[in-house]
């Protein structure tokens, strides 16, 4: 499903050329729960953005079943990102000005869902993630835990096939981290792809393989 | 155990799925909604920038209009198709610039009032003082007006209405009766304002005159500081017949003519015909010259011009400073939610849902400010009409100018910050502290 091949990628910062991923190949396949591991700077983050579509390669090849990432415009891969991908964030990411409802609509304005169904479903989605009661609250009166729950939601709400999470329980305490892996787990039963960031071993236990990378070369690839 | 909506689906074409993925209007409008509701005083700000300029530009509308009917009322208490002729004194010719007298005799008047000139339908001798100011009394209160000589079509032709008395008739110029009309201002001066004065006499001079007539006020107050036509205070005036003028005075000339053309557009051949008898029947010894209402007309609105340009670079100074605001408070918003903006495109936002997004928050705070200031704007023309009692209720097109034109400064000052908005790319507008 997933397939990278040779992909390459650095930065300049004025004139030093900063490279970040160095030729990483990485094949992924659909209902895989993969944990990507590695030290602070290896490149986890960049290359988790290549494989959300969110940023492009300098060199190599990224096929998404059978879509060249590479040859897409930008408004396809917006296109993909609304409707194949759901998207985690350490920082949560949500509106503040918005309640949790509104939030876990979003996606949908973009998919042009009708007002009334996108209600009944951001509704359902939070009871999914069991924040029903707190459809009316405004993000900062949640907790991180339910935060990253309504960011959850979020991320499924157009029902993707692909979870891209970056570090998902990073600002959270462990218990409300084991809560996000117990929704992770699931999702991964029902045969979602995810592919996470992690720097916790106990979070990477809940995944099937764990990738490690240093210095933007895969190191080592397990599967469990 | 939980139960997520949606299962893994077949791989979608790029076709497929680029088809339909924008946000609809309304939602556009009503994310555009929450975000100015956010920050409600900063947009509170700005649409009171841009209501401030839509009022201006109502202004300018409401001002030219009023200004117009100001001018063309006080134009027409001179007759709107009166003209006036006399000696041209600016003669180069030195053989005809050296000889004395007006250039115009009773013979003059008697030949073009019995209908010489097609294009004249009413005609008027006008005489002054010749230099030799009169105290004009009536008993022990006196009068500083202007004493003019006229025939007896003359009111008529000046649009002058009377509020007491008669105009005066022919048999008043031809056997020279000691009659006289006084305008509003001589009748306060020696009777007092609320006083009946027809019959009673007064003194101009040595001559007496019984008064038979009363002007209505005339306003001129326009006019009157745009020179010539306004140049003496026109409900300042008592009214004689020339003939008895002449006689007091001990001339035989006449100073001017004022006549009144058979339309508004025939006011210069009028002219024409006038000077042209005038110059045959001397024998080219003089040269003449006219007035119409026609270039006071254009004087007025030239003036009227003058000060609509400068009302409308105030409402442009005015609309811009608003407009630099919206583009201000954008581009603070848009640094502001970088991360938001960032987040938008990793869900599926593309660049022209963003562009249009801020856009609608732009003419969302400009529409507003217009809307303000469109009623206003109306609302002072209305007191500006019930105060000048003319007709200046704001038309549609102004209506419909004010709000294009809101619209407008939105679209253009909400543009910039919008696109850059617009071009972020996702991943830097999410690392974006
Ligand atoms: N936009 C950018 N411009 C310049 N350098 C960048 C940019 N994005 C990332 N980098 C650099 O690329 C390297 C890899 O970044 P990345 O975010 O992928 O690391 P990471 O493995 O996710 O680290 P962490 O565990 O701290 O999140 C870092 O050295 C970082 O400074
Ligand atoms: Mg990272």
């Amino acid at each position: 499903m997933i397939d990278l091949c040779g992909v390459s990628k650095s930065y300049r910062l004025g004139e030093v050329v900063l490279a970040v991923l160095k030729g990483v190949s990485l094949h992924i396949d659909a209902g895989e729960f993969v944990a990507i591991m590695g030290s602070s700077g290896s490149g986890k983050s960049t290359l988790l953005n290549v494989i959300g579509c969110l940023d492009t390669v300098d060199e190599g090849s990224y096929r998404l079943d059978d879509i060249a990432i590479e040859s897409a415009s930008e408004d396809e891969l917006a296109a993909l990102r609304n409707r194949r991908l759901g998207f985690v964030f350490q920082s949560f990411n949500l509106i503040p000005r918005i309640n949790a409802l509104r939030n876990v609509e979003l996606p949908m304005i973009y998919h042009r869902v009708a007002p009334d169904e996108r209600q009944r479903r951001a509704y359902a989605a939070l009871k999914n993630v069991g924040l029903e009661d707190r459809a009316a609250h405004s993000p900062a009166k949640l907790s991180g835990g339910q935060q990253q729950r309504v960011a959850i939601a979020r991320a499924l709400i157009n029902a993707p096939d692909i979870i891209i999470a970056d570090e998902p329980t990073g600002s959270l305490d462990s218990a409300s981290g084991h809560d996000i892996m117990y929704l992770f787990a699931q999702l991964h039963q029902q045969g979602k792809t995810i592919v996470m960031v992690t720097h916790e071993n106990e979070i990477a236990a809940y995944a099937q393989r764990v990738i490690y990378l240093r210095d933007g070369v895969v190191e080592k690839d397990e599967r469990r | 155990m939980i139960a997520f909506a949606g299962r893994s689906r077949h791989p979608e074409s790029l076709a497929s799925l680029s088809r339909g993925t924008s946000a609809s209007l309304r939602d556009i409008a009503s994310q555009a909604w929450w975000a100015l509701k956010d920050n409600w005083l900063r947009s509170v700000l700005s649409v009171l920038g841009i209501a401030v300029g839509i009022t201006a530009v109502m202004a300018v509308g409401t001002i030219s209009k009023g200004g117009h009917y100001l001018v063309f009322s006080e134009l027409e208490t001179f007759g709107l198709k009166s003209v006036w002729v006399f000696r041209d004194r600016q003669d180069k010719d030195p053989h005809r610039a050296v000889r004395m007298g007006t250039g115009i005799d009773n013979d003059d008047y008697a030949v073009i009032r019995s209908g010489c000139c097609p294009a004249v339908k009413r005609v008027s001798p006008g005489i002054h003082d010749f230099g030799k100011r009169q105290i004009i009394r009536a008993g022990n209160r006196y009068s500083n007006a202007s004493v003019e000589g006229v025939g007896s079509e003359y009111t008529i032709i000046n649009n002058d209405t009377l509020v007491m008395g008669r105009s005066f008739r022919f048999e008043d110029e031809e056997r020279r009766r000691p009659v006289a009309i006084i305008g509003p201002t001589p009748h306060a001066d020696l009777f007092g304002a609320g006083q009946n004065p027809i019959g009673k006499e007064i003194r101009i001079g040595q001559q007496k005159y019984t008064v038979v007539g009363v002007l209505k006020a005339k306003s001129r107050g326009f006019l009157a500081s745009i020179g010539s036509a306004g140049g003496q205070d026109a409900n300042n005036r008592i009214l004689i017949p020339y003939t008895l003028y002449q006689q007091q005075l001990g001339k035989k000339e006449i100073n001017w003519l004022q006549a009144e053309a058979v339309s508004q557009d025939q006011a210069d051949i009028a002219i024409a015909q006038i000077s042209d008898t005038l110059k045959r029947r001397h024998g080219e010894r003089f040269s003449y010259r006219g007035e119409t209402m026609a270039q006071y007309i254009d004087t007025a609105n030239r003036i009227l011009q003058g000060v609509s340009l400068i009302g409308v670079v105030a409402a442009s100074v005015s609309l811009l400073v608003g407009g630099l605001g919206i583009m201000n408070i954008m581009s603070t918003s848009v640094l502001e939610r970088t991360r938001e903006i960032g987040l938008r495109k990793a869900i599926g936002a593309r660049r022209r849902d963003i562009l249009l997004q801020f856009l609608a928050e732009a003419v969302f705070i400009s529409t507003i400010g217009g809307v303000l200031g469109l009623l206003a704007g109306t609302l002072a023309s209305y007191g500006l009409a019930l105060a000048t009692g003319f007709p200046l209720t704001p038309s549609m097109t102004m209506v419909a100018v004010a709000l294009i034109v809101s619209i407008g400064v939105g679209v253009l000052s909400g543009y910039y910050p919008a696109r850059r908005a617009a071009a972020m790319r996702p991943v830097a507008a999410l690392r974006y502290e």
